[in-house]
């Protein structure tokens, strides 16, 4: 009787040291958990030559429901442009020569243009393009600043008569020394933000907004980003 | 026959018990502070990156927002890593000549990633998403600490499981009106318990039950 109860005791203690022994030796070293073999965002990734776990679409790859077919909304430009137009141009005060027209430009938006638009667009303004055209449009930003070129001000009259088109295909293409922000920002916000340049250009330009109140008084909704912003802006 | 033990031994004999409880309760309480310390959790600890990248300047000096350069913070689980063209946005034209940025322009020139070395590493049973916690109102200092402060960004929590369930246990404690999300100089003080309340109730924050299911964040 006591023999066998005191070789049960040490069986359990030879196993409970065995598994203790075993735990202690496999959780000090092992990861396999946390470091498992699969690819996460910006994991490297010896397979591939370029070491990227996140790859690119191979190219003329469309997925379901980008064929971004609607030409307005994706890049801000007419249907049939006319191939002989020439885009006419000036000398600003700076000497250098600045576009004038832009006949491939849409010159209206290609969405409905709201207060959650404009709302959207001051959001997204903030964040992608204050930085340099400063948060009034003045060209004023901090990066300008610290001495990237100045970029110009929305506040004259070349740029408040330019379609909407062009301010998206800005965006979108670049202009200058300004970079493309189509990988930043996606269509739907580039057009919030051009309705939000255009609320800009009205808090400087007084006979806009006196126009679009009018306006809107008229149809009973807004048919710009200015009226947008008047008509719905006292409202909560 | 003489004794084997004198009578001091029964001393031994006690005081060793006592001291067999208390070197166990200091052993575990070594192995959970261990556990807790920055060796074993990544805390504090800098990396070296490949360009000496400061967030300080950039977000503090220069005021850029998150997420001119963490783009996919509002939209995916990832926060999203600026891509080389980002850097040249502005670096086309400003230090385009200093030799801290030459691996930014070779990065450029040759189209390969800039192999930055990560900070904040989950372990990967752990499912986490940026885009449902930025959207629910918890701000990035939440989480990030102030890294408008840091030249060299570290890791400000353990991100182990407790700190997790801190905030999941009683998310009103912690979060903030959506608009200050991305605001650094944002102070958790601005608003009272009752405000913090009722913007668990506007963002639809699920009862602390779903908070704290196990499927949550291990899926």
């Amino acid at each position: 009787m006591y023999r066998n109860r005191s070789s049960i005791l040490a069986r359990i203690g030879l196993l409970a040291t065995v598994i203790a022994g075993t735990m202690a030796a496999g959780c000090g070293v092992r990861f396999d958990m946390q470091d498992q073999p699969r690819y996460k965002a910006y994991k490297q990734n010896e397979f591939f030559a370029d070491k990227l776990s996140t790859r690119a679409y191979p190219e003329g790859t469309v997925a379901r429901g980008r064929l971004n077919d609607n030409k307005a909304f994706y890049t801000g430009k007419i249907d049939n442009p006319n191939p002989n137009a020439v885009a006419q141009t000036t000398t600003d005060a700076a000497g250098n020569t600045v576009v004038t027209s832009f006949p491939d430009a849409i010159d209206e938006f290609p969405l409905p243009v709201t207060k959650e638009l404009v709302e959207r667009g001051r959001e997204r303004y903030n964040i992608y393009c204050g930085v340099c055209h400063g948060p009034g449009g003045n060209g004023d930003g901090m990066i300008v600043r610290r001495g990237f070129p100045r970029p110009p001000t929305y506040h004259e009259d070349r740029l408040r008569k330019a379609p909407v088109g062009h301010f998206f295909d800005v965006i979108t293409n670049g202009w200058g020394r300004m970079s493309s922000y189509a990988y930043q920002v996606q269509p739907a916000d580039r057009w919030a933000i051009v309705a939000y340049i255009r609320a800009l250009q009205a808090t400087q330009d007084p006979d806009a907004i006196l126009n679009s109140t009018a306006k809107a008084d008229q149809s009973g909704t807004a048919k710009t980003p200015a009226a947008a912003a008047t008509t719905h802006g006292g409202g909560k | 026959m003489a004794q084997i033990f004198n009578k001091s031994a029964n001393n031994i004999a006690k005081i060793s018990m006592v001291a067999v409880a208390v070197l166990a309760g200091t052993a575990f309480y070594a192995y959970t502070q261990i556990a807790r310390s920055s060796y074993l959790t990544g805390r504090y600890m800098e990396r070296q990156q490949p360009v000496q990248f400061s967030h300080k300047h950039h977000v503090g000096d220069d005021g850029i927002d998150c997420r001119y350069c963490h783009q996919t913070v509002e939209t995916t689980a990832s926060a999203g890593m600026p891509s080389t063209q980002t850097c040249m946005n502005c670096h086309s034209q400003l230090w385009a000549d200093s030799p801290y940025l030459e691996p930014v322009r070779a990065s450029f020139r040759d189209n390969k990633p800039i192999e930055w070395r990560r900070v904040h590493d989950l372990p990967e049973y752990t499912y986490f998403n940026h885009s449902i916690h930025v959207a629910k109102g918890v701000g990035c200092s939440t989480c990030h600490g102030q890294i408008d402060n840091m030249p060299s960004v570290y890791q400000e929590n353990t991100l182990q499981m407790e700190w997790c369930l801190e905030c999941h246990r009683a998310p009103e404690k912690f979060i903030r009106p959506k608009s200050e999300v991305y605001n650094m100089q944002w102070e958790p003080g601005s608003i009272d318990d009752t405000k913090r309340r009722s913007l668990k109730d506007d963002y639809k924050i699920r009862s602390k039950e779903m908070m704290t299911s196990c499927s949550t964040c291990h899926r």
